[in-house]
Parts: C-alpha cells; sequence; structure tokens
C-alpha cells in the first residue's frame, strides 16, 4: 500500500487524498482559510504551506536509493507547497509546521500579510471566538504587527441581500463565497469586484444576494465579512451552547445544530453529514429558532364558554379521561402527526392501543414547489415516513375530513391541520377536540382542550426523513419540568465551564410549562388505570426497536455512531424530489 | 435610461461567440462591443451584456470590474491615458501629465466640466521606446510627448480632429 | 568578451523591406514557403514530431521571459485523440520596457501566423487564439486583417495547402490587466474570467483552455519558428549566444539617444547595445540598467564590464534576459523614485487572488513612498528586504517575484541612494 511520512510518521493511504484533508482526517492540524472540502482548492489564502518532498526511490528495484549513512535520499520541492492541493503520493515526505521552521517561519509570515489590511475589529466583531483567523492568528501568527502604513479602505456594512451582511475591510479574499454560490447553490449571485488588494465580493450592482442558500456562505466566512442580518451583534459566540439537532421545517432531516444562551435557540446552523446535507442547510430552516422561543403554549388550556384559558395538568388530565370513557370507541379519531417524532406518534399509540381505539391515521404535509432538488423537499413535515413505519394509515385530506366528520371526539397530535387546510374550523364543531401541540396556531385555536407539548428542542426524539434516514434531536433548551445540570445530555457551553452560576442562564423566563408527549401519555394512563411507563425517547426507541420489525437495530448510540440510521422504505412513499 | 444593441451589433457578438467553444469567453469581446456603442459599461450595460450572453450578471460585473480599461462609469468624449510607468517617468511622462492637469484644469483621474477630456495616470502602454507617449479613449497613441505636442492634441481633439496614427520606424532601418 | 557578430547581422523578423506586413509582399519575399513545406514535402518533414524535432534541436528559447526551449515545450502535449487542442500566442506583452511583439504585428504580422501555424500543425492544434493586450487597439486591427488575408488565400482554415491539417485562427483582445501576460491567467481571461493564474499542476499542456491540452507561446517565439523551418536548426542555434541563440529583438528606452526595437543576434554587450541605440543622452553618465523589464533585477554601471545580453551572461551579475527589454538610466535618475515607480505598477497590477502579492505589493509601495517622501527610516529598508521575502516563491504565480526582486536587489545595489533619503535617525524631532 502506498505511504506516505508526515513530520517523521509513516501513513498508509489508498486512492486519491490531498495532503491537508488528509492530515486533517489524521486529527492533526494545519492552518487554512480558503480550502473547504466539499469546493474546489484555489490555494489562494496560501495559509497550508508545508515542505513537501519525495524519498527517491530506484526505478529498477523499486527499493529507497539510501545515502552514505543509510538514510532515505529525499527531493524536496523548490518551493513550499499548499497542502490543501498537493495529492499524496507514494513515499512523499511532509514536513508541518509542527517539525519544521521554514513552514513555521511561512505560516506567520502569510498571517501577517493577510492582517496588514484587516480592521481587527475583533473586539466588535461577530465572528470572533469561532475565527478560524483569530484562532489561526493566535497560534501560528506574529505577535505584532510591522505595517505603520494606512490601510486600504473597503465598503462596511453592505446588506448584501436580506439576511447577509458584507464588512469588506475584513474579508481576505478566500472566495469561498463566490465560489458556494458557483459550486454549490449554483445561483452564481456573487463575484470578486475591482482587483489587487481592493477586491471583494459582492452581487452584481442593484441585485440581492437572496440566494435560498445565502446564510452558508456566513458560515463558512473564515472571517468577519459575511455576518447573519438576523444574528448580528445578537450574542458572542462563547456565550452559547451548540447543541445538535435535526431542522424539522423540512422532510429532507439536514442536520444542525442549535445555539442557545438563557434558554433561548439564538441561531441555527448545519451540521456536517455526508449522507443528508453535507455542509450545507437552507436559510429557510434557519427561521425556525423562532419557533421554538415564541408564541408558545405554557400550561395546559381548556375551553369554557367558549373561551380558551389557563388550565392545570390534573385537570387536563381528568378532562381528556371522562371525554374519552364518555365517548363510544368508534367515535374518537386519533390524528398522529408526519410533524411530531417517532417517539411521541409511538406513545400516543400505545395508549389508544391500551385503550381499544383504531390505529392512529396521519395524512402528510406537503407543500408542492417547496422542493429545489437539494436540500428541500415538497414534504415539509420532518417525519411522514416514520409514521408510515409505525403502521399508522396514511389518508388524503378528503378522508382526514370523513374521519373527523364521523367522529365525537378529535384528538390531534401536533399538526396544525386548520393552519395547512386540510380542515376547516368549522369542520370541527360540535365535537370535543384535544390538540398538543407546541405554538399557538388557528388549530390550537379550535381546540377544546390544548395539551403543550416539547418541541424538538426540548426532547431527545427520531425523525425519519423522506429518504428513510432515521437521526434524532438532542435537549437543547430547559423546560419548566428539567434540569440542565442534571441532565447528562445537555450541551455545555464555555461559561458553563468555566463561568461562575450568575454568568449564564440566570433567568428562569423563558422556560416553557410543557411535557414530553410521553410523559404526558404516563400520567393520564395512570389515571385511567392503564400502564405506560416512558422514562425518555432513548428507553421508547429501544422498546419500537424490539417490537417493531421496520425498526429493527436503531437505538440511540446506533444514530449517534452512525449520524442517523438508513430504514428501508417503500419508495414510492417516498415524497423526496 | 434602457440600453439596447443594434441589430448590427448582435450580428457582431454571434460572430464573437462562433469563435469560441462555449459562450463565457464571449464576455470580454461583448464588453467592448457595449463600451464601443455606449461608451462606457455602467452596471445596467453590463445587465445587458450578461442578458444577451446567457451569463450570471455578476460574473460579467467582476470581469468588467477587473480590467481597466472598461469604463465602469461615464467618461470625458476623450479619454487621455497618460502612461507615467517607469520609461515614461524616466523620460517626462509626469511633466506630461501636470502639464495636461494644468491645461484642462482637473486632476488626473477626473473629467472636465464640459465632459471633453479625462485625463488617467495609466500603467505601461508597450511603447517605452516612444516614451513620454499617451493613449486617446483606448485607441490612438501619441508618443514622443513634449508639453507643445500635447497643447496641439488638445487642441486637435477639441476641434473635433482624431489623432494620427504614427507609425514609429524602426531606428536602424531606411525603408519602412 | 562576446565574440557575437552583430555588425554584419540581417534581420530576418524585421526586415527592412517596405510594406511587408501586406500579405503579397510577404509572399513575394518567400512568406508561408516554410508553412507549404511542412505541410506537403514528406521528404523533408517526416510529419508533425519532426517538425517538433527541428524546432527542439533550434532550442528558441521562449522570448517571453521564462526562456524555456519551445521545441521541448511543444513535446509535453499528450498524444492527440480526436478533441480539441488550442495554441494560445501570448501577445500581451505589458512589462514595462517591454515593446516588441507590437512590432511583429506592426511591420511582418505574418511571419507570426505563419510561425503559429507550423506550431499548430506540429503539435496538431485545431484552433489558434492570439491573446493581445488591449491597448494594443491598432495593433489588433492590423493582425485581424492579417489574418483575414490568410483566410482568404487559405493559409488558414480547412485542408491547407491541399493537406488534411485545418486549423482555425482568432484574436482574443485584452482589457487592461498585465496579469493576463502570465500564461494560466491568460487562459483565464481567453475564457472569460477575470484573470486569476491558475494552480499548477495541472499544467497547461494537460489542462488548458475549456479543459484541452493547451500550449502557450510568446507571439516573438512564434515569429522565430519560421526562419528555423525556412533555414534550418543549425541556422537559428549557430546566431548569437550558444545557449541562449538566435535573432532577439532588443527594446531600448530610457535615457538613450535613439529608443526602439532592434533586432540583433543574441548575447551582445549591454554596453554595445546602448551605442546601438545611439549612446547616452545629452552626453550623460550610465547609472544604470534593467536588461529585460522591469521585473529583471536592475545592474549598476560598474556591474556591465563584459556582461552580455543573454541569460548566462547577465545570471553572472545577478540578473536575468527576461523580455530583453532594455531601460537605460543616466546618472541624473533618482533610483528611489524609479523603485517606487516600479512598486506602484505592481501594486497596481496584482491581480489580488492569493494573499502574498496582494497585500505584499501594496505594502511595498507604500513602505517605498514613505521613504521616497523623504519620511522612511533605514529599518524600513530592512522590512522592504523582509516583505520580499515573505512574497517570493510563496504564490500562485510569478507576479510576486516579479514585484519582489526589483525592491531587494535596487536596494542592495543602490542602498546608499535610500539611506540618504531616510531621516537620519529613528526618531528624528523636526
Amino acid at each position: 500500500m502506498p505511504e506516505i511520512f508526515i513530520d517523521g510518521h509513516r501513513y498508509e493511504f489508498e486512492g486519491d487524498h490531498k495532503v491537508l484533508q488528509f492530515i486533517q482526517d489524521l486529527g492533526k492540524e494545519v492552518p487554512f482559510f480558503c480550502y473547504h472540502p466539499s469546493m474546489t482548492a484555489p490555494a489562494n489564502c496560501r495559509q497550508c504551506m508545508v515542505k513537501a518532498g519525495q524519498y527517491m526511490k530506484d526505478r529498477e528495484t523499486g527499493e529507497y536509493e539510501v545515502d552514505e549513512n543509510g538514510e532515505r535520499v529525499i527531493r524536496w520541492f523548490p518551493k513550499l507547497q499548499t497542502s490543501c492541493n498537493l495529492m499524496a503520493a507514494d513515499g512523499m515526505v511532509i514536513l508541518t509546521q509542527e517539525t519544521d521552521e521554514l513552514v513555521q517561519r511561512a505560516q506567520k509570515d502569510n498571517l501577517e500579510l493577510i492582517l496588514i489590511n484587516h480592521p481587527l475589529d475583533c473586539p466588535i466583531c461577530d465572528q470572533a471566538g469561532e475565527c478560524p483567523l483569530q484562532i489561526q492568528t493566535y497560534k501560528y501568527g506574529p505577535e505584532g504587527s510591522r505595517f505603520e502604513v494606512k490601510k486600504v479602505h473597503k465598503p462596511k456594512r453592505i446588506q448584501l441581500g436580506p439576511r447577509v451582511v458584507l464588512d469588506a475591510e475584513r474579508c481576505i479574499n478566500c472566495t469561498r463565497c463566490t465560489r458556494f454560490t458557483q459550486e454549490i447553490s449554483k445561483t452564481d449571485q456573487l463575484t470578486i469586484t475591482s482587483r489587487g488588494d481592493k477586491n471583494y465580493p459582492t452581487t452584481a450592482p442593484g441585485r440581492e444576494f437572496d440566494d435560498p442558500y445565502s446564510l452558508n456562505t456566513v458560515d463558512i466566512c473564515p472571517v468577519g465579512a459575511l455576518t447573519s442580518a438576523d444574528f448580528r451583534f445578537k450574542a458572542r459566540v462563547w456565550e452559547m451552547n451548540q447543541t445538535p439537532s435535526i431542522d424539522i421545517t423540512n422532510g429532507k432531516g439536514t442536520n444542525i445544530d442549535l445555539w442557545t444562551r438563557d434558554n433561548l435557540i439564538l441561531r441555527v446552523t448545519p451540521r456536517f453529514n455526508a449522507e443528508v446535507n453535507d455542509h450545507w442547510m437552507p436559510d429557510a430552516g434557519r427561521e425556525a429558532y423562532k419557533i421554538f422561543n415564541e408564541n408558545r403554549i405554557s400550561r395546559p388550556q381548556q375551553k369554557l364558554d367558549g373561551e380558551q384559558i389557563l388550565s392545570s395538568w390534573n385537570n387536563a388530565i381528568a378532562t381528556l379521561s371522562e371525554e374519552i370513557a364518555a365517548t363510544d370507541n368508534s367515535k374518537i379519531v386519533v390524528i398522529a402527526s408526519p410533524h411530531a417524532s417517532v417517539e411521541e406518534n409511538y406513545a400516543l399509540s400505545k395508549y389508544t392501543n391500551l385503550l381499544g381505539l383504531n390505529q392512529p391515521v396521519f395524512t402528510p404535509h406537503i407543500e408542492e414547489g417547496t422542493g429545489d432538488d437539494f436540500l428541500l423537499s415538497d414534504d415539509v413535515a420532518p417525519n411522514a415516513n416514520g409514521c408510515r413505519l409505525l403502521g399508522f394509515t396514511e389518508l388524503d385530506k378528503a378522508s382526514i375530513k370523513k374521519e373527523i366528520k364521523k367522529a365525537e371526539l378529535v384528538v390531534i397530535l401536533h399538526d396544525n391541520l386548520i393552519d395547512r387546510e386540510v380542515i376547516a374550523a368549522d369542520d370541527l364543531k360540535e365535537k370535543f377536540v384535544v390538540v398538543f401541540a407546541t405554538n399557538n396556531s388557528d388549530t390550537s385555536k379550535a381546540a377544546d382542550l390544548v395539551i403543550p407539548i416539547t418541541t424538538a428542542a426540548e426532547h431527545a426524539a427520531s425523525y425519519v426523513n423522506v429518504d428513510g434516514r432515521i437521526q434524532r434531536t438532542y435537549r437543547a433548551k430547559e423546560t419548566k419540568y428539567t434540569e440542565r445540570r442534571l441532565d447528562l445530555e445537555m450541551s455545555e457551553g464555555r461559561l458553563d465551564r468555566y463561568g461562575t452560576n450568575f454568568d449564564n442562564w440566570v433567568t428562569e423566563d423563558n422556560k416553557i410549562d410543557c411535557l414530553p408527549v410521553w410523559k404526558f401519555i404516563n400520567r393520564i394512563s395512570e389515571h385511567s388505570g392503564l400502564e405506560c411507563n416512558f422514562n425518555d425517547g432513548r428507553e421508547i426507541m429501544d422498546e419500537i426497536a424490539s417490537t417493531l420489525d421496520s425498526f429493527t437495530g436503531v437505538s440511540y448510540a446506533a444514530m449517534d455512531e452512525q449520524a442517523g440510521i438508513q430504514l428501508s422504505i417503500k419508495k414510492e412513499t417516498s415524497t423526496s424530489k | 435610461m434602457a440600453y439596447e444593441f443594434t441589430k448590427e451589433d448582435l450580428r457582431e457578438i454571434e460572430k464573437i461567440k462562433a469563435k469560441y467553444p462555449e459562450v463565457m469567453p464571449a464576455t470580454l469581446p461583448t464588453l467592448w462591443v457595449a463600451q464601443r456603442r455606449f461608451g462606457h459599461v455602467e452596471p445596467e450595460v453590463q445587465r445587458l451584456v450578461a442578458e444577451t450572453l446567457g451569463l450570471p450578471e455578476a460574473h460579467v460585473h467582476g470581469v468588467a470590474n477587473f480590467y481597466t480599461q472598461y469604463y465602469k462609469e461615464k467618461k470625458g468624449k476623450h479619454v487621455l491615458d497618460v502612461c507615467t510607468c517607469l520609461s515614461c517617468q524616466l523620460c517626462g511622462g509626469y511633466e506630461i501629465l501636470h502639464h495636461l492637469e494644468e491645461t484642462l484644469g482637473i486632476k488626473a483621474g477626473d473629467t472636465t466640466e464640459d465632459g471633453t477630456f479625462t485625463l488617467n495616470q495609466v500603467e505601461c502602454l508597450g511603447a517605452c521606446g516612444y516614451a513620454p507617449m499617451l493613449q486617446v479613449t483606448n485607441d490612438k497613441y501619441v508618443n514622443h510627448l513634449t508639453k507643445e505636442k500635447a497643447d496641439e492634441l488638445v487642441d486637435k481633439l477639441k476641434n473635433g480632429e482624431e489623432p494620427d496614427y504614427e507609425q514609429m520606424k524602426m531606428p536602424q532601418h531606411k525603408n519602412i | 568578451m562576446s565574440t557575437v557578430d552583430w555588425k554584419n547581422y540581417t534581420p530576418v523578423l524585421l526586415p527592412d523591406i517596405k510594406d511587408l506586413h501586406k500579405i503579397d509582399v510577404y509572399i513575394k519575399n518567400g512568406g508561408y514557403k516554410a508553412l507549404k513545406s511542412v505541410l506537403t514535402d514528406k521528404k523533408s518533414w517526416d510529419g508533425p514530431k519532426a517538425v517538433i524535432e527541428e524546432v527542439k534541436s533550434a532550442n528558441i528559447r521562449g522570448r517571453g521571459g521564462a526562456g524555456f526551449n519551445a521545441g521541448l515545450k511543444w513535446s509535453f502535449m499528450p498524444p492527440a485523440d480526436g478533441g480539441p487542442r488550442y495554441l494560445a500566442c501570448n501577445g500581451d506583452e505589458s512589462e514595462p520596457g517591454t515593446f516588441k511583439d507590437r512590432k511583429i504585428f506592426e511591420y511582418n504580422p505574418h511571419v507570426f501566423i505563419e510561425g503559429a501555424l507550423i506550431a499548430a500543425y506540429a503539435m496538431e492544434i485545431t484552433t489558434i487564439y492570439v491573446y493581445i493586450r488591449g491597448e494594443y487597439k491598432t495593433y489588433i486591427d492590423m493582425v485581424e486583417n492579417a489574418i483575414a488575408d490568410a483566410y482568404n488565400k487559405g493559409y488558414i482554415g480547412k485542408n491547407i495547402f491541399g493537406s488534411d491539417f485545418s486549423v482555425d485562427f482568432y484574436v482574443h483582445s485584452g482589457a487592461g490587466a498585465y496579469i493576463c501576460g502570465e500564461e494560466t491567467s491568460m487562459l483565464e481571461s481567453l475564457e472569460g474570467k477575470r484573470g486569476y493564474p491558475r494552480v499548477k499542476p495541472p499544467f497547461p499542456a494537460q489542462k488548458g483552455l475549456w479543459g484541452r491540452p493547451t500550449t502557450i507561446n510568446n507571439v516573438e517565439t512564434l515569429s522565430h519558428v519560421t526562419g528555423v523551418i525556412n533555414n534550418g536548426a543549425e541556422w537559428f542555434s549557430g546566431i548569437g549566444a550558444k545557449t541562449h541563440p538566435g535573432p532577439v529583438l532588443y527594446g531600448i528606452s530610457g535615457h538613450v539617444n535613439n529608443p526602439g526595437v532592434y533586432e540583433l543576434p543574441s548575447g551582445i554587450p549591454v554596453l554595445d547595445l546602448i551605442e546601438i541605440a545611439g549612446g547616452m543622452r545629452n552626453g550623460k553618465k550610465l547609472k544604470a540598467v534593467i536588461p529585460g523589464g522591469s521585473s529583471t533585477p536592475i545592474l549598476r554601471a560598474d556591474q556591465l564590464d563584459g556582461i552580455t545580453m543573454d541569460s548566462d551572461s547577465l545570471r553572472t551579475v545577478g540578473s536575468m534576459l527576461g523580455t530583453a527589454g532594455m531601460v537605460v538610466m543616466d546618472e541624473d535618475t533618482d533610483i528611489v523614485d524609479v523603485l517606487w515607480r516600479i512598486s506602484h505598477f505592481y501594486h497596481h497590477e496584482s491581480c489580488g487572488q492569493c494573499t502574498p502579492c496582494r497585500e505584499g505589493t501594496g505594502w511595498l509601495e507604500k513602505i517605498l513612498l514613505k521613504i521616497k517622501n523623504g519620511d522612511g527610516e533605514v529599518r524600513d529598508l530592512d522590512l522592504l528586504l523582509d516583505v520580499t521575502t515573505q512574497m517570493e516563491g510563496r504564490t500562485i504565480c510569478a507576479l510576486a517575484d516579479a514585484a519582489a526582486w526589483p525592491v531587494r536587489f535596487t536596494i542592495n545595489r543602490f542602498r546608499d541612494e535610500f539611506e540618504a533619503r531616510c531621516k537620519k535617525k529613528s526618531h528624528a524631532v523636526a
């Protein structure tokens, strides 16, 4: 097998590897700015310099040549090489900044040059704290600057588009953003303009950077040149906690991170998953942070004389139990939801099963024209395939309406059927309507009983995307009934580790009075003398996996290890475009 | 103002496109066609070029802004590009530039109020042996400048005359 | 001392023939004979490879500045696979001090066109582009006319001279960017993009224009091919300096009496060349010479004894032949001003793609401006030298080197003048 020697260590490799990527994959480091594994490598930042050479081999014997001291003969490249576009070759010798002074010097020199025209305004820059330029400068840069002449001035605070703001002076011309619009989103909306040290990225004059994937350029910008108009100046990175999650606004199941401070989700960024979304996510999904914070239903609500008023959990449980007991089983319809997780749907169905009710039904949430052949599908619910794999009956709009018409008690799990025009408010008249919901909506308003439930940011649960991949969320946000310091799964931020109690998560205001669906099911079954004892999503998934063939082998541990698990789904039911 | 190519321009652009296996290479020549037609390639003209070629506007913008000969804004009727680079510097290019600044009453980079002249200081134009020199509106070179010759040129242009093509003789030749 | 016999040399690229730019005059003087010979005289030319071999052994060293053997370069083209292959002729000459190719466009465009066609045949090229800097509008028109004439005569197009060799030939005008003289940047510009140099590998011979095999040659280099085919490799390699043979178009500018382009054998003594150009203007003394375009290291007058215009001789005093565009400076020249102006040029022309050049060229110019204005300190000179080492060899193309060398060598060779211009003390109080 071909071998490569990096800083004196021997590694074997197969296939084509760029040296920089190879070093990174080993868990080692060479500093860089312009390289991105999913785009072409222009080698323009010149930061990833290494010393490269080749052990000479005797052409006939294929053996390494040795000198009089028995040392292998190395033929060095005449110049330092950028490792980002250097292909690993058999017998190649690489020296990085770890072992070579010239490389160290070159990297330091380059950083000094990058910084001469950079404004060095880290104290007011959003990128500070997660800025490759800042980090590499601390690690490999010069201690000061010898630049005593005037910096180049360029446009600042330019609203490039509805979601992205440009500070051209911070730009280091890595061209990641322009390459993104050329190679990934393919809108070609950005270009570098001007020439030399006046260069900066921009749109065509008078045109907006409204690329539906525009915010990815903010993520990949290695400095603070491109910032998010929405997130700008909201929080310092080190004040936030970062929690992995799944985008629940679309069936594609894009992997994301939720960024939390003081129990509010402040931003959403994509998380790498080679099987689903690579490094990217649509701008649309980033808006979703608001649904975790705003317009939430806190405490159960009950209709009294046509008015919804705040109720208590005990009242809610008693009311629902009484309604179920008072209604003929055939007159009860339970509508499961492609917007709810596998675990929530399963818990509900287990309860209805114990009650002897029919299997829940559901209707997928398709919005024609949403799909784009990239990271958006027409199916805008995160878990239609989960409902299918749980064996629920899939109904179209008309059939759902028909089912509701027949019923006297309608239970709707986390699905805004009125808002998305499956049914009209009038369809629910004269019926007792129970809605499990996270946010206020026309559907929740039509309910006689509203059960506030946790969002994907408040529970760990799984969703099966349009392609049949099951992936899970983590708890990112506390509810009134959770305590993050006791929850080993909740992520720690810098302030958790190094701050005082007063530095972080100081307010109780943002905690919602809601329960995971299964916790509510526990309590209502106990009230009705049935046995449901769900502890958390992890255990529910173990139960599902052991009882349903379609989920065999699924567990949280396995999902975590494999970044989700591909389940077998019937292709014709997939609405993936 | 809406810019449009004439039929003749469009025919020329088709001819240009036929020279290359793809459309993008037509960007530079089509910008030239546009600049000759409209006198500049302001953003709206860039947009016209992009639409005509079916190329991204940002691409055309980036290209137009990379090359110095494209006028990204309206210029005077006559653009005097005075070379001050190496050989011209040695032979008095700056004196010519400053003389023209005085004569025209503008600084390098500016346009006279009546819009007749734009004066620029430019980089090497490849006429080093004939320094100091200048180029008139991306076209004729005027070589071996003296203050007097520069004045004559300004007068000539004011009178609506174009500068002549100056064939620079090979020093050791007699016939050509 | 050189033994090059330049006094009896008769120009071949730019002979003293009236109206030679007209195709009929060119033909009457033996034009397109070489092309016809390689295409039809199977006894003399056993296919394209034979042409490459002849050119290789002539050792035409690239006249664009790098000085690489043209025939050897041609041999790097991969075998033809039926797809398109390109020859890109570099007529972008933009290096300050360089103004020779325009003479070919003006006086003898067909010698270039014929040479390019022969090159195309040798490398089985399907399309030729000649990239000419946009400022040369006048000469672009001349070359376009010449190409049209050659098309009309059937020297370009389908089945030239009845052979199975067909090729197209187009002019592509630049629009003001020195960097487009860098070969890969030129390809980008030809492809309609911003002139950003490409990272090598892949080399143009593998992936050039539109990802296809492409060779790039300077216009003067290709013009010499015609003579090599007509007169043989030995004729060419017998002219001038042994290791850098052939006629050279010397462009002489600056403080001489008769500046201009001179076609003479390579390897002429630098001081003779100044005499050929009429000697120093106003009887002044020679101070310095930049031998081959602004990026080639400057030489003091006292370094020039016995030095000839070829790469080997110039290397002995730490310079290069470059484009053979020689800039002559007399005793009154302010070297600090000159260096600042050169740095201003490279700062203006840096494409900005990669860090050391984008940032370094501006830094160099700004420090030099400070020194020129009398605000510099001696430590700034060392900083300048330091910055040049931070740029050299660290960029995608050679522009950073071209910007760094003049700074380094001019300061090293004229340090006293720079120091004299600096403030006497680091913390001088006015």
